[in-house]
């Protein structure tokens, strides 16, 4: 299995995160500040980093910096830091990921496999020049056979759910509003508003993200409708 | 550049030397000495002269050729007195008496005795000698008789060589009768006698012996004897006879020996060796003819000679065409000449010597054209020509040197003064001397100017006396002097350097606008004006206002009462006039600043801070107004700035503590998380770790509205705004929330009655907005109620949008809807409950942040929610 680095200067964080992964069967290394994290990337064969920002001798903005100098490892940054700039300012730098603390261990682990995936499955990534094929990051649609995956995991979808994923990837980045998405699926004209669409969004929100609150894929515009955004 | 402008002012001191130097030697060169016949002047070349290409077109000329027309007028006496057929005559006769009384006229009888001219000239020479003696011893000294001569006009006999010394058209002839008694002639003769003049001392002789007792006479020494070889004794029969004879002979002896000296001398200098003149005088008296001439015996005087008998003068003389000549005669009324001479002239010098010439005469004068010759003409010519030199060299020299010196003047004017400082920028620079202030700067003038008056004197008292400064007939002499020439540059150059040391001092005091600010008038004034203000600002505003304008008034009456009456005149009009136009414009302007104020007032009104008013334009009263003003927008300013910087610190100190909650929140939730995974058996631990759990969940939650809610109260957010749907939106939040209302039985019912319902906002906060409210109704509602929401146009404001919401509380609401909104306020004040108590105010504030209104109402257990939102097209830009 892979060997995951975990990274924080508060010793108990880093070991509930390591019972969790060991749990997955991951191999753990541990490092409490940076400049560690950085002496074990060199000594051993990581495949994921977990780090936090605030951390003595070496940030974890810094540490991430130097690292991506050489290494394109996956790397998530575990930041008590929740505002908007600082997320921005940590996947800019080079992070893949920004999870704020305190964090949902399961949406953590989720993470870990997704990058870990996406990561491991570089490059054998399926044939993108068939037609009925569509792929947005992770998540890949394969029309001939309705088959959805995420990060190469299937998932169950209804067939309206099915074919509004589909409608949204297909125009991927376009904004669809609730009446567009209606008629097209529906195939009747849209009367008066209805919040059928939006509960049939949230749940395939919730089968296809790992987070359906801060989704990666199907994103909601407030008062404008819904879109896949271009990865 | 100061040094180049040193180097500059030095050339522009020497051009003013040499400008005024050349200018002169310029007007020195005008002036020339001549010396003449008898005469010897400065004459100076006037303007037209200088004009003159020719000689003889200058008025010079005329005035020489005016002399030697005077002085050959007077040649053809003197020679008629001394010679005979053109010849010096030692032997001529001299009648005595006729000659003394040559000018007045004869009597028709009188007492005389003819001398030779050499011995007469001899006599006047050594003097003439006397002896005293007693009357007595001389009884038989006298003759018997006196022999009296008598004129006879129109008689046959004419003795003309003899008498040329008379009033030439005067026939005459003298017969010689003896008489015994002559009472009658003597007393004819004795009146002219005292205006006569009398020559040695003879005269003082004979008053000492008439004033002794003794009678005594004087006798002439018999050594004086007349032609015929005889004593004056011999002559006459009387003593009074006696004396006036002696008179006479004495009298024509002096004054022949002065015409002789002044005969030969002419003949000297009009030889035609030395002079350029030729001249000739025919003087027809009788049969005879005289001539009197410097031209040499030859033919051309001969055929001259004959031409002036002829009057075909012209054709005789006209020897060179270069020359100057001049043909007069009176009895033929002609006068011919080339020069500029007139008639006048001539008339009135023979007119001077009539009894010399008869109405016969003729006269013709010539004046070489080449003036070989060294004599005036000469002089006149050499000075014209080199002055004609000069003035090629020295006018132009001082113009141009004037010119340069004007030139320099203006580009140093121009230029003076001017520096580029360090940074570059061009710039006035004042010298120490500038700084002095302008008064002192202009006595020191004074006393330089008064030192350098008292110096030229001292000067021109000890420099010799043809030096005299200011003697402009030395100054030609004062200037041919080398040392002369040298000291006169350097007092130029030294009075320039003075001067200009001034005037640019002047030049930069203006340019840098000191010459009045740096004056002791200046701050005379300034002082006296703030006295004034002082004093204004010190009385009481009744002063201030019905003071000064009774006394307006006052004047103006006072004018009015003057104009009518008529006692006004231009200048009162004029002040009147200046003094209400500079009350109206005090007033106007006054007026305008105020105007100003309330302008800058208002905009601070409307919230912009920053306005200043411009106080460099306030005056008095404003100004102290303006400056209020600005403090009081300053100090609204600074305490806006620091409760916004406040606020700021504070929204940074709950994120920096929230953020150190977190991390050991995180250890507790995760731990937490882990013990539930720990198959616990025990009942009583479970229910424990569920509380742990829940609470450690809520904590979290509190913590992200703490900061969410602290950074949208001080405005520490960026909006982006965009069009959004606000029915979309319903729909959206339906979809999301249509498990929990099911969950707790709620029943949605939309209302929405308008086309667009469209705003601006940010797309996340509005969600968050109406997920609070959503999350709020989902807490707070009675279970199987129904939540009503509607979307309409705004009863209140034109085009704004309205979205309420309206639920049943489950709890009765037991404090003011304002006070929901307030952080940390709940419905139920029990803080037991799931829920943060910030959900309320981030809504609001972040609706307000978006321009929108948030409305809570209450009525019983009616729970109501009002959003207002402007419409799309007024949508303000303004980022927050």
């Amino acid at each position: 299995m892979a060997n995951i680095l975990v990274c924080d200067d508060d010793r108990e964080i880093v070991d509930a995160i390591e019972i969790y992964l060991l749990q997955e069967g991951y191999t753990i290394y541990k490092a409490y500040d940076g400049e560690q994290a950085i002496r074990i990337l060199k000594e051993q064969e990581i495949h994921l980093l977990i780090i936090d920002v605030m951390m003595p001798k070496l940030d974890g903005i810094h540490a991430t910096l130097k690292i991506r100098e050489y290494s394109s490892i996956p790397i998530i940054i575990l930041s008590a830091k929740s505002e908007d700039n600082d997320k921005i300012l940590g996947l800019n730098i080079g992070a893949d990921d920004y999870v704020t603390k305190p964090f949902n261990p399961l949406e953590l682990l989720a993470r870990v496999k997704s990058h870990l995936r996406r990561y491991t499955m570089l490059g054998s990534s399926p044939d993108t020049a068939k037609s009925t094929f569509f792929q947005v990051g992770g998540l890949c649609i394969d029309d001939d056979t309705k088959e959805v995956t995420v990060d190469g995991e299937a998932v169950r979808l209804t067939p309206i759910e099915y074919n509004i994923l589909l409608l949204l990837v297909k125009n991927c980045g376009r904004v669809f509003s609730i009446d567009q998405i209606y008629e097209r699926i529906w195939n009747e004209e849209a009367i008066g508003a209805d919040n059928t669409v939006a509960v049939h969004i949230r749940h395939i929100r919730e089968k296809i993200e790992i987070n359906p609150k801060e989704p990666r894929y199907l994103k909601v515009v407030w008062g404008v409708g819904y879109k896949v955004e271009k990865q | 550049m100061e040094k180049k402008r040193t180097v500059l002012r030095w050339v522009q001191h020497l051009m003013l030397a040499v400008c005024v130097i050349a200018a002169l030697v310029s007007m020195a060169a005008f002036r020339v000495h001549i010396t003449s016949f008898g005469r010897s002047f400065y004459y100076s070349f006037d303007q037209k002269d200088q004009r003159q290409d020719v000689f003889a077109d200058t008025h010079l000329y005329s005035v020489l050729w005016g002399n030697v027309v005077s002085d050959v007028v007077r040649e053809g006496v003197v020679a008629s007195q001394m010679e005979t057929n053109g010849e010096f005559d030692g032997r001529k006769e001299i009648d005595v008496t006729a000659y003394n009384y040559r000018t007045g006229g004869l009597p028709q009888e009188y007492v005389t005795a003819k001398y030779y001219l050499s011995d007469l000239l001899r006599w006047a020479e050594h003097g003439f000698e006397w002896k005293t003696v007693a009357r007595s011893e001389v009884p038989e000294f006298l003759a018997d008789t006196t022999q009296v001569t008598v004129v006879e006009t129109g008689g046959s006999h004419y003795d003309t060589a003899d008498i040329g010394y008379l009033k030439s058209d005067m026939a005459s002839c003298t017969q010689v009768q003896e008489r015994a008694n002559i009472q009658d002639v003597s007393g004819n003769m004795l009146a002219p006698l005292g205006g006569g003049g009398y020559y040695g001392s003879v005269p003082e002789e004979i008053a000492a012996s008439e004033e002794s007792g003794e009678p005594q006479v004087m006798l002439l020494l018999n050594r004086y004897q007349t032609a015929e070889k005889k004593n004056l004794e011999e002559y006459v029969s009387d003593w009074q006879l006696y004396n006036d004879l002696c008179q006479n002979l004495q009298n024509a002896a002096f004054g022949l020996s002065y015409n002789y000296e002044e005969y030969t001398s002419f003949n000297e200098y009009y030889n035609e060796e030395n002079s350029n003149v030729s001249y000739m005088i025919v003087k027809p008296i009788g049969d005879d003819t005289q001539v009197i001439t410097n031209i040499p015996a030859g033919e051309w005087r001969d055929s001259l000679f004959h031409g002036m008998l002829s009057g075909s003068v012209k054709e005789a003389a006209g020897k060179k065409s270069e020359d100057y000549y001049l043909y007069y005669d009176p009895s033929d009324m002609v006068f011919d000449t080339n020069t500029q001479l007139d008639e006048d002239l001539i008339r009135q010098e023979f007119y001077s010597y009539d009894y010399g010439y008869p109405e016969s005469v003729k006269m013709w004068i010539s004046v070489s054209g080449a003036l070989e010759r060294p004599d005036e003409f000469r002089q006149g010519f050499d000075a014209f020509q080199k002055n004609a030199e000069y003035l090629w060299i020295s006018v132009p020299t001082a113009f141009l040197a004037g010119l340069l010196y004007l030139l320099l003047l203006v580009y140093l004017t121009w230029t003076a003064g001017r520096t580029v400082d360090e940074q570059g920028v061009r710039t006035i620079r004042l010298g120490a001397f500038d700084r002095i202030p302008t008064e002192g700067a202009l006595l020191i003038a004074a006393g330089v100017i008064a030192v350098g008056a008292l110096f030229l004197i001292l000067v021109e008292e000890m420099l010799p006396s043809t030096w005299a400064l200011f003697d402009p007939l030395s100054t030609a002499e004062w200037i041919n002097s080398r040392p002369g020439l040298l000291l006169a540059a350097v007092l130029l150059c030294a009075a320039d350097a003075v001067a200009m040391l001034f005037y640019y001092s002047l030049v930069r005091r203006i340019k840098a606008r000191t010459l009045w600010r740096n004056s002791w008038c200046c701050r005379g004034v300034r002082c006296l004006g703030k006295f004034f203000l002082k004093l204004y600002d010190n009385s009481s505003v009744i002063l201030q206002t019905w003071g000064l304008f009774l006394l307006f008034v006052l004047i103006n009456t006072l004018g009015a009462v003057l104009l009518v009456s008529g006692n006004a005149g231009i200048v009162t009009l004029l002040l009147l006039a200046a003094l209400d136009i500079g009350a109206g414009n005090l007033l106007y302007r006054g007026a305008k600043e105020r105007r100003e104020i309330r302008k800058d007032i208002e905009r601070i009104a409307a919230g912009d801070l920053t306005c200043q008013v411009d106080t460099q334009r306030m005056h008095g009263d404003n100004l102290a107004l303006a400056n209020a003003v600005n403090n009081i927008g300053q100090g609204i300013k600074e305490a806006v700035d620091v409760s916004v910087r406040d606020e700021r610190m504070k929204t940074d100190l709950i994120t920096n503590v929230s953020h150190d909650i977190k991390t050991p929140l995180t250890s507790i939730i995760n731990y937490v998380d882990l013990i539930k995974r720990e198959q616990v058996e025990n009942p009583k631990v479970q229910s424990y770790i569920h509380v742990l759990d829940e609470k450690s969940q809520r904590l979290k939650q509190l913590t992200d509205d703490l900061v969410e809610a602290s950074k949208i109260s001080s405005g520490n957010i960026s909006l982006i705004f965009e069009n959004i749907n606000l029915a979309e939106l319903m729909n959206q939040t339906l979809g999301e929330f249509s498990e929990k209302f099911e969950q707790k039985n709620l029943t949605m019912v939309l209302n929405i009655n308008v086309q667009d319902a469209v705003i601006r906002a940010d797309s996340r906060r509005i969600w968050r907005v109406i997920e609070n409210l959503f999350n709020n109704i989902y807490k707070y509602a009675m279970q199987g109620t129904r939540v009503y929401l509607s979307i309409d146009p705004s009863d209140r404001r034109e085009g704004w949008l309205t979205l309420t919401l309206k639920n049943i509380s489950e709890m009765p609401l037991n404090c003011a809807p304002e006070e929901l909104t307030e952080r940390f306020i709940r419905g139920d004040e029990s803080r037991t409950t799931e829920g943060s108590g910030l959900g309320l105010s981030i809504a609001k504030n972040l609706t307000e942040a978006q321009n929108g209104t948030f409305e809570i109402g209450l009525d019983g257990d009616l729970f109501k929610v009002t959003l207002s939102f402007p419409p799309v097209a007024e949508q303000r830009t303004q980022h927050p």
